[in-house]
């Protein structure tokens, strides 16, 4: 490990590393009890947010307006996440042990339409799979049940739902928008499932899984999947179905991965306080291991729309934002500089801030914050 | 001349010190052939403002503001000496000017919910006007996130509140609304339309109704800045769709509004509607727009004409950039790209200057003549939020009000500079005032303008400053005609 003091002196100063975070700019107050999880549409003009209290919300991203908010399960919504394209608008969010796909009503009629047909596709095919199954009278319960979830909620816009065995943590889209990964942790052999949307279609790649899967991760633009156990995060061949690289960033317990746009770096978040940087180049182990946070890091995310930034969210209540700046040249590594400790987030019973997530384009950030609202900061 | 240090660091009293007067407004001006004068240095700006008022000979004294080195003055003369490690043997230049007088609070009408954006109908708007014996009849127009519009009289007296949803109104919140004339009234919002509304008074002026007269469609976003253009009946409009529209105020001067973006409502079934082409339950009228204008990358934020050439717009977008379009082609003509999402916009038509406010906390402004080079002429600096709306002055080519997501709005004369210190380049304005709302205590800053967004400002001769916010009200300050407090 390097100490990231011993670095800094050779490093451009923040002040030349703008734009990035600073201030807080809008406060989007509403759910009742923490806020779990954030999105932000692939227009960047929506927010969209999940929480204990069952609740799938959109705001208005500038304004800070609640513009629709829809019950849809008993239990916490523990993640949303818009699915990539602008050509459809479709949030995916998971409650309990199953996933929900909603077309919220911010869209206009053609879009909506577009949504629709995508969402509906799978019935016709899940109904002739289901008669080959039977046909076949093989009698297995399906690695997940998909459903109308009922008249009220879809009128209410949400249309599909995908029932799989144990609590869902992660849901990760595949960048065009017809697979999805979702991991349940407590799964063990159906832990990562892989959901193909237009037929309805669940599957189960992992069956002898080493270790209690945390997060997966599909690469930006190659068919690989990054899966991570508490200690491990291993990466497949989605189309030759076999093991690429297994990596050991040092964590005791990874509760968080992405991927850098290029696709050839990684960050990893830890329940033990660390976050490390991966050059999938350079070796199996960190190229750096950062130490900021005194409590554990809950999510990492790098900025997706070409602005050298990462940030990393903790329960010791602060937004770490960084300046990483990955070159093409294979042979120069990546600088890294700490830029900004966003705080004033409140903890509650131990948990600080539970997610982050980046504009598609500009320098502004979205933390979800236990009772106290979500904020961004331009 | 020589210069001696002891006198600039120690002033006896009784010292002076050799000023020269100028103006730029020619109705103020001092005889041509006024030389420097000697005045105490122990002077500040209402002592200034005496001698000034005394050359002048005016009948009624106007109160001034002194402008050295592009700065206001805001100490005595000596102060300003010392500060600048000037003699009092070296000769000041003085630019004199009307004084901005406080913009005191005058009253505020209370909403239901957010308030969006505000309009305000009186002798002296722009475009339209009532007539000049109309005194009395100023009329404010708000629009609100309950999908609501609310014509109010003087006397915070709603006149008139806009159709509800199922009844003809938006179906969602209001974010642009202006008045085309004193008898029609457009309004947009997060439904994606456009909507031209018949406003009457009855007789007495107590009561009145808006009425839906045409609905347009063709945005797939929110809509959320309007510009009019009364004369040549055209109405732009700016979503978050990357779209600017242009529409004609006139119904039939408009195409059949596209099928596919008509509500269900307006269709049989959600399934046939791409076959249909005309409206079936609404009884009002349906239009598509005369030209979208594309070339924008992220949501268009505002729009405005050209003030000397109304077949000339500009808009501006959170793609960092400034747009000139030619109307009559429906082309883009220019583009200015800054360094931040742009979220507002106005004209300084006499100074041929556009301000433009970022979310970044700051207003730029940007001379869109094609020759011209340079992308911003000057910064303003001093909110703590996005700037979302802004506003001319209308008795000053340089003034201008912003309104912010920090809950003010600020008063602005582009006069009032300082060279730029630190990473910022050019030069850098300071607000000149500062409005709060009317209930925020002093002192108290909230985390991201909570509870206190202003959406929209406009500023109005007779009226004055009118802005609208989260605080669901609209405020009233005084916006001219109050004399300064002596010091
Ligand atoms: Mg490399």
């Amino acid at each position: 490990n390097i100490d990231p003091e011993s670095l800094l002196p050779k490093l451009p100063s923040p002040e030349e590393l703008r734009p990035f975070p600073t201030t807080c700019a809008t406060l989007y107050r509403g759910h009742e009890g923490r806020v779990r999880s954030l999105a932000i549409d692939p227009t960047g003009t929506w927010l969209a947010s999940g929480g204990d209290d069952g609740t799938v919300r959109i705001w208005e991203l500038l304004s800070g307006r609640q513009i629709w908010s829809m019950k849809i399960d008993d239990e916490a919504v523990n993640v949303v996440r818009w699915r990539p394209g602008k050509d459809a608008v479709i949030i995916s969010a998971a409650a309990g042990e199953s996933i929900f796909l909603i077309i919220p009503p911010i869209v206009d009629p053609e879009t909506e339409t577009t949504s629709r047909d995508i969402l509906d596709a799978g019935w016709g095919y899940a109904a002739k799979s289901t008669n080959t199954t039977a046909s076949a009278s093989v009698k297995k319960e399906p690695p997940a049940k998909w459903t109308r979830p009922g008249t009220l909620l879809e009128d209410g816009g949400v249309l599909v739902k995908a029932t799989v065995r144990s609590t869902i943590k992660v849901i990760s889209w595949h960048r065009r928008g017809d697979y999805f990964a979702t991991v349940s942790p407590t799964g063990q052999n159906s832990a990562v499932a892989i959901h193909t949307l237009s037929k309805h279609l669940t599957q189960l790649p992992f069956r002898h899984l080493r270790g209690l899967a945390q997060t997966a991760l599909f690469h930006p633009s190659r068919p690989i999947l990054f899966v991570a156990t508490q200690r491990t995060i291993r990466s497949y061949d989605l189309v030759r179905q076999t093991l690429l690289k297994t990596l050991s960033p040092g964590a005791r317990w990874i509760s968080s991965l992405d991927l850098h746009p290029a696709g050839d770096n990684l960050i990893v978040g830890s329940y033990d306080r660390r976050l490390l940087w991966h050059d999938l180049d350079l070796s199996t182990r960190p190229y750096k291991t950062l130490r900021y946070h005194s409590k554990a890091i809950r999510a990492v995310r790098f900025h997706q729309g070409g602005l050298p930034l990462f940030a990393s969210a903790s329960d010791d209540g602060s937004v770490q934002v960084f300046h990483g700046k990955v070159v093409a040249d294979l042979m120069e590594n990546a600088t890294i500089v700490p830029l900004k400790v966003l705080k004033g987030h409140a903890v509650r019973k131990e948990l600080g801030v539970l997610d982050v997530e980046w504009h598609p384009r500009e320098a502004w950030c979205v933390s979800a914050v236990p009772i106290t609202p979500a904020s961004p900061y331009p | 001349m020589s210069t001696d240090p002891t006198v600039a660091a120690e002033s006896p009293p009784g010292a002076q010190v050799k000023v020269q007067f100028i103006t730029s407004h020619a109705d103020i001006s001092l005889p041509e052939n006024t030389g420097p004068i000697l005045v105490p240095t122990h002077l500040r700006r209402y002592g200034l403002s005496s001698i000034i008022n005394h050359l002048l000979a005016s009948e009624k004294p106007i109160p001034f503001d002194f402008l050295i080195a592009g700065a206001f003055l805001r100490t005595s003369l000596d102060e300003y000496l010392t500060a600048n490690g000037l003699s009092s043997e070296s000769i000041l230049t003085l630019e004199y000017v009307r004084s901005l007088i406080p913009p005191l609070y005058l009253a505020s009408f209370e909403h239901d919910d957010w308030v969006s954006t505000v309009d305000v109908l009186s002798r002296s708007s722009p475009l339209p006007q009532l007539s000049s014996d109309a005194a009395g009849q100023e009329r404010i127009l708000s629009g609100s996130y309950d999908g609501l519009l609310r014509v109010w009289n003087m006397s915070s007296q709603i006149l008139a509140t806009s159709s509800s949803v199922g009844d003809g109104g938006h179906t969602s919140s209001i974010k642009a609304a202006k008045f085309i004339s004193p008898s029609q009234v457009v309004s947009s919002g997060l439904d994606r339309t456009v909507r031209i509304w018949n406003y009457n008074e009855s007789s007495d002026h107590f009561s009145a109704e808006l009425e839906p007269l045409l609905e347009l469609y063709g945005h797939t976003g929110s809509v959320d800045s309007l510009a009019v253009h009364a004369p040549t009946n055209k109405i732009l409009s700016a979503s978050t769709d990357h779209t600017l529209g242009i529409w004609s105020v006139n119904k039939s001067d408009n195409p059949t509004a596209p099928p596919q973006l008509l509500p269900s409502r307006r269709s049989t079934s959600a399934r046939s509607k791409r076959r249909k082409t005309t409206s079936s339950d609404s009884t009002t009228p349906c239009r598509g727009p005369l030209a979208l204008l594309r070339s924008h990358t992220a949501p268009v934020s505002s729009t405005v004409f050209s003030p000397s050439d109304p077949t000339v717009a500009y808009s501006v977008s959170w793609d960092h950039t400034l747009r000139t379009w030619d109307l009559v082609t429906a082309s883009l003509v220019d583009t200015r790209t800054t360094s931040h999402p742009l979220l507002s916009l106005t004209s300084l038509p006499d100074l041929h200057l556009l301000a433009a406010g970022t979310s970044a906390r700051h207003i730029t402004l940007i001379d869109p003549r094609a020759d011209v080079t340079t992308v911003s002429a000057l910064t303003l600096r001093g909110h703590a939020n996005a700037v979302v709306s802004l506003a001319r002055d209308p008795e000053s080519a340089w003034g201008l009000v912003s309104g912010s997501h920090d809950g003010t709005c600020r008063i602005w004369d582009v006069r009032s500079t300082k060279p730029s210190t630190g990473a910022v380049s050019g030069e850098v304005g300071e607000s000149v005032y500062t409005i709060k709302r009317e209930d925020q205590p002093d002192g108290v800053r909230k985390v991201g303008g909570e509870g206190i967004k202003v959406f929209g400002v406009c500023w109005n001769r007779e009226l004055g400053i009118v802005s609208a916010g989260e605080d669901r009200k609209v405020q009233i300050n005084r916006g001219k005609d109050v004399m300064a407090s002596s010091e």
